[in-house]
Order: structure tokens, then C-alpha cells, then sequence
């Protein structure tokens, strides 16, 4: 069973990569921490669920697997609406005022989702019987969440090659490198806020759209995730997208690693993990 | 002469001491007679709404498997009740509250609902969690409160046996509790199974999951001893991926697995495991299983045990033998497009019991009766429920059989039910602990 251990550990590691990686493009190029950021993946897995219901038992899989976009592309506008209203006018003030400001914005995103999916909870699994399973040396496991997995590693690849190899993903990394001197240079500061808050936010909807095959959209369920990524960039460290891989996986692996071998303090040995590395190394393992 | 008014004197002293001492007998002692007498001729019939809150999830994952068919079922009642001239003719103001938020959040509601909007009785709570913190408000507060669905066996019982009972005087709970289930599942256990070698377990991680496979433990340690658990797993309430969970317990290859997940996690655990080949390999005893192969539908497994938490199943008692339950479904199913499941049942119990103590009470005092009045009318009540009968015992638990079968596929239905062949009923004191015992003393008491 070790290799399905291990791929459980990789599937949920894919899952908190997309979404502590868009967090760390927030934090890094903006220099704010979202608290909201877990709404945002709730908000991208209720569209993507309510969307697969609302097309049916009979609809074919070329509309079904396109539609957990949806989740994305509504994520990503309300990450445009919170940055334009909400984080903008918070830029010059201290940090308090801006954890405030997310920490708002997650409850009214809490309430918003309520108002318009209603209390229950969402079940959308087509996307994830329709595969299947595969057998790995004897085992079957989920060929969905094999599928997960090449999602997240494409968009990663995707994000770096963005990142380091474009004229834009310069100028993020240039921003969080040194704001200050990005503005002299003439960037728009901005501007770049902006696309990276919604980058960031698409990244946390994509995960939820993701997610909600094999799990249901319930309020509330954006807590955890957000707790683990912050978790995971205490790890990786912050701003740092490698950082954002190495924590991932180590968060990945110790869940499903540690619900094997210690099922009565899984929720614990993380945070022990996370405490080792503040004490040992506080900037994180690729921190700068 | 002077004995004469001596003796008249003394007589009347006599007489007078007498007199007083049968009036103040009369008003100290315990006059209840006089008091009725009093009351028949002071006491009130009032035509006002009753204000009845029910109290369960409706939002988050508990909510569509089970609070809301709580509700409904509330709601249905209210509507029958209603139109059948009320209870001694009030009709009923059904309030429904959202059981969501925490243990917090509900303590403040029961304070409000009792100290503000007055209400007569709280008919409410799933979470033992929410039950272990709202029941003693009852006597604290002064409001009548029926728990309906919680399970936690340690909500009504003292430290050690024998304890004092009852635990609260205005709190109740209108069921039986988890010990009913998941002795149930040891005794099915040894008959069906009794080869098993390996059990394990996966369990909310709060009182009602602990607690349930405390007694599931205990009760398989007296019975199959020489059965090895090869582990435990906790998930808190209302996770939402079990899928590390799953691979662990396929990993330790354990014969059969408790577990008294409910709700939304039962679903979509069941949903996750089926998903990963759970069930290729391993069977699940789900101490709460009823609702969930109507849940998950036609791709719910075979083969898995599955307790009723009580007698509640649309099919039992067979609708030929008991209309009443024959009733209750087709109500159900005609209004809610679903069969009722064991919330709704425990739904009727906790509003018909309230009934029944109410006009109970009301016929010894002559008129409409207060809390405490209503509180001593509902020991020892016992009623006819849909599916069969309820008790409520002097320690203020409900007393009743369990139902308990296997999960099977049938083309008269578009989810499994439980084969019928291997039904079976265990009576209620096979598997409730006398008044006063604790459920583990009881256990590790039996002879086997």
C-alpha cells in the first residue's frame, strides 16, 4: 500500500500547491497577506459543482470537464472586485489594517456564497466516476486524481515559465523583489497588483474546481485549506514559488504519511512540522 | 365547676391546635390534591399558539441527509397536528433554528429561546456535542427541552453506577441512546461473522464518535474476544476528504470497520471509499447507516451492515402490520419526494411525546399544565410510534429495539435495502442498561 500512500500525499500536495502558489504571488508581488484567499477556493468549487448539476446526468464529458473552468474564471472575478475595492485603498496603511480588511472579506464571502448556493452541500463526482480506476501494482486507485496531480504540475510549469521566462513575470518578481525600486523604474505597480491578486485568485479557484469532484462543496470548507497553505508557506517559505513546491509536498506527504502511522495527532504533527521550521530556519526553506 | 371550664378551655385549645395543625398539614405537605382542587378551579385553557422550536442543521454538510428531514418532518407533523384541532386546542407555532455554528452559537440560542421568546418547548439537537452543552440549561434556565437525535450514551449518565437519576428534571432525550446501535453491531457481529479475525474503526473525532466506539469495543471484547482491533482513525466532524483515511484503513486489511460517521460524512466517505475500491476488499458496520444507501443511491455496496438507530426503516415494521408507519411513509414520501429516514422518525418521537405528556398532564390538573407538570407526565410515557413503540424511562432516555441488517440491491427499489432475510430485532433490554447502570458496567458486567 506504501505507493498508494505516497500517491495520496502527492494528490493532496497538487491540491495545496495551487493554492499556497497563488497565495505566494499575492504575497510576494503585493505584500499582502489574503485571508480570504480560502473563500476564494470555495467560491471556485461551488460554481464548478453547481455548473456540473445544473448540466445534468446526461450531458457528454466534452461539456463537463471544460465547466469546472467556470470555477476558475468566477474565482478570478472576484478576486478583480476585492482588489479594486477592497485592497486598493489599503495599500499605504499598515498591516493590521489590511489583515482586517481579507478577514472581512472572507466572512462576507462566506455569507455571499450562502446567499447564492444556498446552505447545502454540492456533490458533482461525474468528472470523477466517469475515469474510473486504474490498478497500481495490485492496488486500485482513482485515475481522477491522477488527473489532478498533471493539472497542478502543468500549472506550475505554466506559472514559472510565466514567471521567468516573460516580460510581465519579470516585472512581478522584480516588484517583490524591491518594490521600491520596480516604481522608480517604472512600473506600474498597480497594474501588476492587480493581475497578480487575479492570477492568484484563479490559481485558489482552479484547486476548488478542481477538488470538487471527490469531495462536496459545503460553506465553511475553505478554512482548512487556507490554514494548511499558510502552513505551507511558513515551510516554503514567503514569496517563494519554489518554496510553494517544497511545502506542498511536505504537507502532502505528512498528511497521508502521518494518518498511516499516527492517525490520533494527523492535524498535529503539521503544525509540529511547521513549528520545527520557524524555530530552525523562520524565513522558510527557500525563504528570503 | 372549675374542671368544667378547665375541660371546655382545654377542649377548644385542643381543638384549635388540632385545627391548626391540619391547616398548615394541609398547606406544607405535599397537598397535591389541594393544590389540584385549587388549580382545577384557577387554572387556565388558553387558545394562544404553542411556540415550538425545532432546532436542527439546516446548512453545511449535516443538512440535506439529516437536518432538513428533521425539519420537514416537523413541519409535516405540525400541519397534522394542526389540522386535527391542535394539542387541547392550540395549535402549534412551529419555529425552526438552524443547529449550525457550534456548541457556542447554541447555547446562546437556547438562552434566547428560553429567557426571551418564551417558547414552551425546545424540540432540538443532532451534535452530542450541542446536546451536552444545551441540556443542562434546561433545569438552569427553566425550559422544557427534548433532545431528538443526539446519541452520546453519557449525556443522561452519572460518574459511576449506580447513579442518581434523573440528571436533569426539564431535559429529555425522546430516543435511545448509541448503546442501543452499537451493541446492536457487536451481537450481528457474532452471528453473522463470527469468523472475523481483525476490526477496525473510523470515527468522528468528538463525544458521539468516541463514544460509539467505546461501546462497540467494549461490547466486541465480552463477546469475540480473541478479535484484534488493527487500528483507529479520527477524522474531525465534517471533513471533507477521507481519501487518506481510506487508503490507511485498506492498508491495515481489518475484516469489517465501525464506524458511526453521519450526515454529509457518512456520504461522502461512503462516496470516496467506493470511489478508491474500498469496498473491493473490506465491508463497513455503519452504527448509523439507515439513511445513506437512499443517499447515495443505486452505487451504494452490498453487503454492509448497516443499524437503524432504533427500529426506524421505511419497511419495518411491514406496512401490513403497523399502519402507522405505513402512514408516516406515504405522507413523507407524497410530500418530500423521499422516504423518510431515522431523523424524521426521531422527528415524530421527540413532537409526540411532547403531545402525549401535555395531554397527559393536562388531564390531572384540569387545564393546561406547566413545564414541570408536563416533565412528570412524560415518565413513564409510553406511545405508539411508527415504528413500533417508544418508552421514556424514569432516567429520562427513551427506551427502545434495534433493527440491524446487511445492505442489498433490489429491482423494486432505486437504492439497496436491507435484505430481508437477515433482518433482525434485538428488544430493548438486550441492549439498553437498566435505570442507574452504567452502558460499559452494564457490558463488561454480562456473562458470556
Amino acid at each position: 500500500m506504501w505507493p498508494i500512500y505516497i500517491l495520496n500525499g502527492l494528490y493532496f500536495a497538487a491540491l495545496i500547491f495551487l493554492i499556497s502558489l497563488g497565495l505566494n504571488i499575492i504575497l510576494g508581488v503585493m505584500g499582502i497577506l489574503n485571508l480570504a484567499h480560502g473563500s476564494l477556493y470555495a467560491i471556485g468549487a461551488f460554481m464548478s459543482a453547481w455548473m456540473i448539476v445544473a448540466l445534468g446526468k446526461g450531458a457528454p464529458m466534452f461539456l463537463i470537464y471544460p465547466s469546472l473552468l467556470s470555477g476558475v474564471v468566477l474565482a478570478a472575478f472576484f478576486g478583480l472586485f476585492m482588489e479594486y475595492f477592497l485592497i486598493r485603498p489599503m495599500y499605504k496603511r499598515a498591516l493590521e489594517y489590511q489583515l482586517l480588511i481579507t478577514f472581512g472579506a472572507l466572512l462576507l464571502l462566506e455569507d455571499v456564497i450562502k446567499m447564492i448556493w444556498g446552505g447545502e452541500a454540492y456533490y458533482a463526482s461525474r468528472p470523477f466516476d466517469v475515469l474510473g480506476k486504474i490498478h497500481i501494482l495490485g492496488n486500485p486507485y482513482p485515475a481522477y486524481f491522477l488527473l489532478v496531480m498533471i493539472m497542478a504540475l502543468i500549472a506550475g510549469l505554466l506559472i514559472w515559465i510565466f514567471m521567468y521566462k516573460t516580460r510581465i513575470g519579470v516585472m512581478l518578481r522584480a516588484i517583490s523583489l524591491d518594490r521600491e525600486m520596480a516604481t522608480a523604474l517604472g512600473l506600474n505597480i498597480h497594474k501588476m497588483g492587480t493581475f497578480a491578486f487575479v492570477l492568484g485568485s484563479a490559481l485558489a479557484g482552479l484547486a476548488g474546481a478542481l477538488v470538487v469532484p471527490t469531495t462536496p462543496a459545503l460553506l465553511g470548507f475553505g478554512m482548512e485549506p487556507l490554514i494548511l497553505a499558510f502552513i505551507v508557506v511558513v515551510i516554503g517559505g514567503l514569496g517563494s514559488l519554489k518554496g510553494a513546491l517544497a511545502g506542498s509536498l511536505i504537507v502532502g506527504q505528512t498528511r497521508s504519511i502521518g494518518i498511516v502511522l499516527f492517525p490520533e495527532i494527523e492535524l498535529a504533527l503539521l503544525f509540529l512540522i511547521a513549528a520545527v521550521i520557524l524555530v530552525a530556519k523562520p524565513e522558510g526553506l527557500f525563504g528570503r | 365547676m372549675a374542671k368544667k371550664k378547665i375541660g371546655r378551655r382545654e377542649f377548644i385549645k385542643s381543638a384549635g391546635t388540632v385545627g391548626l395543625g391540619l391547616g398548615a398539614a394541609g398547606l406544607l405537605g405535599s397537598s397535591v390534591k389541594v393544590r389540584k382542587a385549587t388549580a382545577a378551579q384557577t387554572r387556565s385553557n388558553p387558545k394562544t399558539p404553542i411556540k415550538l422550536a425545532a432546532i436542527s442543521f439546516l446548512t453545511g454538510a449535516a443538512a440535506s441527509p439529516f437536518g432538513i428531514p428533521g425539519n420537514n418532518t416537523y413541519k409535516m407533523l405540525a400541519d397534522v397536528i394542526n389540522r386535527e384541532g391542535g394539542i387541547l386546542g392550540r395549535k402549534i407555532d412551529l419555529l425552526s433554528y438552524d443547529e449550525a455554528g457550534g456548541v457556542d452559537a447554541q447555547v446562546k440560542l437556547c438562552r434566547k429561546l428560553v429567557l426571551d421568546e418564551k417558547v414552551d418547548v425546545i424540540l432540538g439537537y443532532i451534535s452530542s456535542a450541542d446536546c451536552k452543552a444545551v441540556l443542562p440549561l434546561s433545569d438552569e434556565l427553566g425550559g422544557l427541552i427534548m433532545a431528538y437525535d443526539c446519541g452520546t450514551h453519557v449525556l443522561m449518565e452519572g460518574d459511576k453506577s449506580p447513579y442518581k437519576v434523573p440528571k436533569y428534571t426539564l431535559g429529555f432525550r425522546t430516543k435511545a441512546h448509541l448503546g442501543i446501535d452499537n451493541i446492536g453491531l457487536a451481537f450481528m457481529v457474532k452471528k453473522y461473522l463470527p469468523d472475523i479475525k481483525t476490526i477496525a474503526g473510523i470515527n468522528p473525532d468528538y463525544a458521539w464518535g468516541r463514544d460509539s466506539w467505546l461501546i462497540f469495543e467494549t461490547a466486541m471484547k465480552k463477546l469475540m474476544p480473541h478479535v484484534k482491533v488493527v487500528g483507529t482513525w479520527w477524522p474531525p466532524l465534517f471533513t471533507t476528504d477521507f481519501t487518506a483515511h481510506i487508503s490507511a484503513l485498506m492498508g491495515a486489511k481489518p475484516d469489517i470497520v465501525h464506524s458511526a460517521l453521519w450526515g454529509g460524512d457518512s456520504v461522502t466517505f461512503t462516496k470516496q471509499a467506493m470511489g478508491m475500491g474500498f469496498f473491493e476488499k473490506s465491508k463497513m458496520a455503519f452504527s448509523r447507516g439507515e439513511p445513506y444507501p437512499q443517499e447515495v443511491g443505486k452505487d451504494y455496496p452490498e453487503e454492509q451492515l448497516i443499524c437503524c438507530a432504533g427500529t426506524h426503516y421505511f419497511l419495518y415494521p411491514p406496512h401490513d402490520k403497523w399502519p402507522l408507519n405505513k402512514w408516516f411513509v406515504e405522507a413523507y414520501h407524497k410530500r418530500y419526494g423521499k422516504y423518510p429516514t431515522y431523523p424524521c422518525y426521531h422527528a415524530y418521537q421527540a413532537m409526540y411525546t411532547y403531545k402525549h405528556a401535555v395531554e397527559r398532564a393536562a388531564a390531572l390538573v384540569g387545564g393546561w399544565p406547566t413545564i414541570e407538570e408536563i416533565a412528570e407526565a412524560a415518565v413513564g410515557l409510553s406511545i405508539q410510534t411508527p415504528s413500533g413503540h417508544l418508552m421514556i424511562r424514569e432516567d429520562h432516555n427513551g427506551i427502545e429495539d434495534v433493527l440491524l441488517g446487511f445492505s442489498k440491491k433490489v429491482p423494486e427499489f432505486p437504492f439497496p435495502i436491507l435484505d430481508p432475510r437477515r433482518l433482525e430485532v434485538f428488544p430493548a433490554h438486550m441492549v439498553n442498561a437498566p435505570v442507574g447502570v452504567r452502558t460499559v458496567d452494564w457490558i463488561q458486567g454480562w456473562k458470556v
